[in-house]
């Protein structure tokens, strides 16, 4: 390249990144008001003592932290967050897994079984919630009626009201939810790994399970730990699942954090309290989400400085 | 093929299976399409799956009625706007972010990556705080800000991977032929990428439609209530009128199914897109 086209060339980009820069400030706006002033306002929330029935705000430094590192509610709460986030994605996963393998076969039907198992991602929480509520329900739900009809139980299982059935109830359900998700990610990744390599398994003996533990498995493994992570995200953060199904009941046995900065907002009204309740879920996140990028972009997040010019991967 | 009997048959246990899982799996809907058919009358008395009896009064009164029938406009309204903003914004934001380098673009797309991430509920009580002080609540414009904002990242991430796949030789060639940047953009980037366009329109859309929080703390007025906030008048204290409630979900699931049914693939694509790229 002569030097007059290497200059042209270098000034046209400066030009470029000028302009690239300006097309970015509708967007950085709208992220300023809607997530970035909201979040730094949450955390400033934290040490005031900011409450709804309360005229003045005073700053409190840390003493909603210091509030929180005794409150057994908290801790019961981040408690129940972690089993039931883990549990959710665990279900979700295992499931997920099975039904890709056996829709990733040539078989009938496959684009209305996979649209059919898609519907519970797609409906809005509030429909799904009641619908669930409505099959579970002790009288007149399906559930309940079928197996006293098939005389399997004679009481009705009291499936929202029960201590020790609630929490493995909410967990069904949101896992239930979370299926679709986990079932079409992995219904993507089985289809990038390649026939060769079963093909030749075969020929060499090996059966359903070596061939899922030697080949698929690994193969997926990035897209397993990244759709795990991010699942697992998506659940801490959840709120409408749990607050639709129990409100957090039967007295605070099914609270997640959210649920519970959300009820100690605007049931007890102390703003400043369930911000500092829903900032400490963010130290998890950001853990998340660092180990997500590691797995997705590399050890030093080398795949990150590439930017995307032309790289040209395939959708 | 050798074996490939044993697999037919196999394939065909497994579409039994599956055909099982799905019916059993697809139960909480379907019972609920059904029992909207058993009308008020037999919702509470047949219990059986299929209703013995027919009746859509229910579906008729949900529809002849003026509050759910807002509350459905409000949220289409809401939604389209929302799909306009979010989506203008996110071709900006991701064929800027796809075609320069260079660290402040870098440090622009870790920061929607981790957007994406922060929960909800903590930017509640400060928005809340604002919209209120500016007047906004119960209107229909704070919850059009708070879900562009909110789906902005996702979507822009999405555009930024079609963009990726669209070759820079093209824009260069045009470019070369006189075309500006933006032109280049609105010419030949643009109509390479509707596929992602559509994606991107179809999520934000359900998201939108679908959400609940934000819409049950801004708005409380009864003209301007999404339709997620409107099902739950059905069932108070006061009235349990569980038919109306299941005739307005089944109604209320109508875009899903609908998107489902004849876009499935960019659903599948949005899907895909959040984990298996970023």
């Amino acid at each position: 390249m002569n030097k007059t086209a290497y200059k042209r060339r270098v000034s046209l980009q400066k030009k470029n990144t000028r302009l690239a820069t300006c097309l970015l400030v509708p967007a950085t706006l709208v992220l300023l008001a809607v997530s970035i002033y909201p979040v730094l306002s949450s955390l400033w929330m934290s040490f005031t003592n900011e409450h709804l029935l309360r005229k003045e705000t005073n700053f409190v430094g840390l003493a909603n932290y210091a509030r929180l590192l005794h409150d057994s509610e908290f801790w019961g709460s981040v408690g129940f967050t972690f089993t039931y986030s883990f549990f959710v994605v665990a279900i979700a996963y295992v499931c997920g897994l099975a039904l890709a393998l056996m829709l990733n076969r040539k078989i009938r039907m496959r684009g209305a079984l996979r649209a059919i198992l898609l519907l519970p991602w797609v409906i809005p929480p509030v429909i799904a919630v009641t619908n669930l509520k409505w099959i579970l329900h002790d009288q007149i739900g399906l559930i309940n009626t079928t197996l006293r009809a098939w005389g399997i139980i004679d009481k009705p299982i009291l499936f929202l009201a029960q201590y020790g059935l609630i929490r493995p109830t909410v967990i069904l359900a949101s896992a239930w939810k979370q299926l679709p998700f986990m079932m079409v990610t992995l219904l993507a990744g089985l289809q990038s790994v390649p026939t060769e390599l079963y093909e030749s398994a075969s020929i060499d003996g090996a059966g359903f399970f070596r061939k899922l533990f030697s080949i698929t498995l690994p193969v997926i493994r990035p897209l397993t730990f990244i759709n795990t992570t991010l699942s697992f995200v998506w659940t801490i953060n959840s709120f409408e699942m749990i607050w639709l199904m129990t409100g957090g009941g039967p007295s605070g046995h099914t609270f997640t954090v959210p649920v519970l900065s959300y009820y100690t907002a605007f049931f007890r009204n102390d703003m400043s309290y369930a911000a500092t309740i829903a900032t400490s879920i963010l130290v998890v996140l950001l853990l998340l989400t660092l180990l997500n990028f590691r797995v997705q972009f590399g050890k030093g997040f080398e795949g990150l400085g590439l930017g995307g010019r032309g790289k040209g991967e395939a959708a | 093929m050798i074996g490939s009997k044993r697999e037919r048959r196999d394939n065909a246990f497994i579409c039994i299976f599956l055909v099982i899982f799905a019916f059993l799996y697809s139960l909480p809907t379907l019972t609920m399409v059904f029992s909207a058919m058993k009308g008020e009358a037999g919702i509470l008395s047949d219990l059986s799956f299929f209703p013995k009896k027919i009746d859509l009064s229910a579906f008729m009164e949900v529809l002849r009625s003026d509050y759910f029938l807002r509350s459905i406009r409000n949220s289409l309204s809401v939604a389209l706007w929302v799909c306009l903003f979010c989506v203008s914004l996110s071709v900006l934001t991701g064929y800027v972010l796809s075609r320069n380098t260079g660290a402040r673009f870098t440090y622009y797309y870790i920061l929607l990556l981790v957007l994406q991430m922060f929960p909800l509920t903590l930017r509640l009580f400060p928005m809340f705080k604002v919209f209120k002080a500016f007047g906004l609540l119960n209107t229909h414009a704070c919850l059009v800000i708070t879900y562009t904002g909110i789906n902005l990242p996702f979507s822009a991430l999405m555009m930024k991977g079609f963009f990726d796949t669209i070759p820079y030789e093209i824009e260069e060639s045009a470019m070369i032929d006189g075309c500006s940047q933006l032109q280049s953009l609105v010419r030949i980037v643009l109509p390479l990428s509707l596929a992602g366009i559509a994606t991107v329109t179809i999520f934000t859309f359900l998201n939108v439609w679908n959400e609940y929080m934000f819409a049950n703390v801004f708005v409380n007025d009864r003209d301007l209530v999404m339709f997620t906030v409107a099902l739950q008048q059905y069932v108070t204290q006061n009235e349990s009128l569980w038919a109306h409630l299941m005739s307005a979900s089944t109604l209320g699931i109508l875009p899903s199914l609908i998107f489902l049914i004849f876009a499935q693939k960019y659903i599948v694509h949005g899907l895909t897109s959040g984990a298996v790229k970023g």
